[in-house]
């Protein structure tokens, strides 16, 4: 796949970049109580992605390691409880006052829900890599290539 | 105890992780892997002694109410069939650290983190309580599945992937719709609260939400006639994939079937699984009989011994459960195991047609045991452990007086025994073929295989010397499910 060089398109999609990053932390912290999620906002983060993959803008890297951090993270936060003899997936929930935010409310889940978010951005980056990728290419983010012959 | 149960899903979800962090150095990412495996198997383990003790074990997740939140309940049933799924993955994955040095291997670098994420779900759909979180688990399984079979990116791979992704897409597709009417049938997809409430509901509902699982579930289990996706795309895989296929997929199909439609009381049904799992043995074994290659043929087996549990299942009573649980605890390493002799004399010969190879138990003794004794006990030759499996299943079809089902159990197994004859005479017997391009593989590695293929053999062999115990047990595990009582109160307490 070639990259669309084309100026318009180019300053559109970095216009639109740092908006729909916006966009998506929203619906990160969103989330825990209205429509919203890791999920969706992983989805969005992976919008930009491939926007800027096919605009030419960049190429992602190091997507099998966002993958693999991601499962780590949401691994590690549903796990962890049972340590100290909570339930799986339990989660703690932390209340605290911020200078001009105000009070926050935010528990464990939240850090499971950027896992996911990290993961779902890691395949779509990957995915988009390996559709737009001419020719097998050694190292990161290729799952979809590499027969050992 | 909630602690060994949950280590079944997570441990192989860690590795995976791991694996996928260090998959740049060889050595670290399949000693990450094989303790993941390793670590979830020793867990199944002590969970099926602890049930064996204390009985069933229910983790409520995230100490929601059952009604509300998931439950992983590790019953009996639970109990048995995990630590046998877990040792064969276990096990090939052994096989599989020794195999990806070669060129028949698969992509080192994402197939031991994948093979991670599908023991995962297999553990989750084992332990799971729900249906939702069933679906859940198939997916985890069917998409890692996915890539694994297509991974090496050959057109035969790809073509056959097709066929496979679309038809378990489709069944996904009713699987979720089926979740969706249960629910509004019935208000929960808690399977506890199910076998109160389904019993309830009018016989047409009733019916038709069992009928409609059957087909997801068959189609997973590749049951006649939806079996068409199996043996066109099982041979092409690696031989460590096809090997953990083989002997989980269409057995975790079956599985869910086992604890659904029992659970539910699905009695009406049994006719017709009946007569569906006659054919799929039959046919299964017919087709096995008219292949020339081993892997073609033993895919076909898989789909004849299918037949058998969904015979046990569709008989609906004690006997015939413990028959079809007993049934698939055989079935799981031994086809396995039959797999991995395939890849070895795949790499002994160069190719895994029948017609082109020969000799090899002259050359190479060790192979023609290590193929003899699964073969044996597939077929259903005494002393092995698949006699007592299909002595299990076909008394308890004599003492419901089935007749017809008892002759085509008993046609399938000849069929059987004549394909494994066929793989015995093109393969071990003969001269040896004449020109042969043996697959170079170091002598650490061959040793690694073998070693792997040995200790899955021994597996069997355990398996066989202790089926009485064993039978003992599933029985109990039989009559957890037909009387369905204890397990509810389990769950909702």
């Amino acid at each position: 796949m070639k990259p669309n060089q084309a100026p318009a398109i180019q300053l559109g999609i970095r216009v639109a970049s740092p908006l729909a990053i916006v966009v998506g932390v929203y619906l990160l912290f969103a989330g825990h109580n209205f429509p919203g999620g890791g999920f969706a906002a992983g989805l969005v983060f992976g919008a930009v992605a491939i926007l800027r993959t096919i605009a030419g803008l960049q190429r992602p890297r190091g997507t099998t390691a966002l993958i693999a951090c991601g499962v780590l993270m949401v691994t590690v936060v549903s796990f962890l409880p049972i340590l100290w003899g909570d339930p799986l997936l339990d989660q703690r929930v932390v209340t605290f006052d911020l200078p001009l935010l105000g009070t926050i409310k935010t528990g464990t889940a939240l850090v499971f829900d950027i896992g996911v978010s990290i993961i779902v951005v890691g395949l779509v980056a990957a995915i988009i890599n390996g559709l737009s990728a001419s020719q097998p290419t050694q190292g990161a983010g290729q799952p979809t290539q590499g027969a050992p012959q | 105890m909630s602690t060994l149960v949950v280590l079944t899903i997570a441990a192989p979800l860690v590795a995976a992780a791991g694996g996928l962090f260090w998959r740049g150095n060889t050595v670290a990412r399949d000693a990450i892997t094989i303790c993941g495996l390793a670590v979830a198997m020793i867990c199944a383990f002590v969970v099926l002694a602890e049930v064996n003790d204390s009985g069933t074990h229910v983790v409520h997740v995230g100490g929601w109410q059952p009604e509300l939140g998931i439950v992983l309940v590790a019953d009996l049933l639970a109990a048995l069939i995990l630590p046998v799924a877990l040792a064969v993955i276990f096990v090939v994955e052994i096989f599989a650290i020794g195999q990806r040095r070669t060129v028949w291997g698969a992509n080192p670098e994402l197939s031991g983190p994948l093979l991670c994420v599908l023991t995962s779900g297999v553990s989750l759909a084992v332990l799971t309580g729900d249906l939702f979180t069933l679906f859940v688990a198939f997916e985890l399984i069917l998409v890692s599945s996915y890539v694994l079979l297509t991974n090496q990116g050959r057109p035969s791979q790809i073509r056959a992937g097709m066929t496979y992704v679309v038809m378990n897409l489709f069944a996904s597709a009713l699987f979720l719709f089926g979740v969706g009417f249960v629910y509004a049938a019935t208000g929960t997809v808690n399977l506890a609260l199910l076998t109160e409430r389904i019993p309830e509901l009018s016989d047409g509902v009733r019916i038709g939400l069992g009928a409609w699982f059957f087909v997801v579930f068959g189609t997973k289990a590749a049951v006649f006639p939806l079996f068409s996706w199996l043996p066109d795309s099982y041979p092409t895989a690696p031989t460590t994939i096809t090997a953990v296929f083989a002997g989980l997929l269409t057995k975790i199909g079956i599985y869910a079937m086992i604890r659904f439609h029992t659970l539910t009381q699905m009695d009406d049904l049994g006719s017709t699984m009946l007569i569906i799992a006659g054919f799929t043995m039959v046919i299964g074994g017919l087709g096995a009989l008219a292949q020339s290659d081993v892997k073609r043929i033993l895919s076909f087996h898989i789909i004849s011994q299918i037949g058998y549990m969904l015979m046990g299942l569709g008989l609906f009573t004690v006997a015939g459960i413990a028959g079809a649980i007993v049934f698939l605890i055989h079935n799981m390493p031994v086809k396995t195991v039959l797999f991995l002799v395939g890849g070895l004399i795949e790499n002994d010969q160069g190719t895994s047609t029948l017609d082109r190879s020969g000799g090899v138990a002259s050359r190479r003794p060790v192979l023609a045991v290590l193929f003899a004794i699964p073969a044996l006990s597939l077929a259903g030759i005494p002393p092995f452990s698949g006699f007592v499996a299909k002595l299990a299943v076909i008394a308890a079809a004599i003492a419901e007086a089935s007749v017809l089902i008892v002759v085509a159990a008993l046609v399938a197994g000849a069929l059987t025994l004549l394909s494994m004859a066929k793989i015995w005479l093109g393969v071990f017997w003969g001269p040896p073929a004449s020109e042969i391009t043996p697959v170079s593989v170091p002598r650490r590695y061959q040793k690694t295989m073998l070693g792997a293929t040995g200790l899955a053999v021994c597996g069997i062999l355990v398996i066989s010397a202790m089926s009485g115990p064993l039978f003992d047990l599933c029985v109990r595990a039989a009559e957890d499910l037909k009387h369905p009582a204890s397990y509810v109160s389990e769950v909702l307490s």
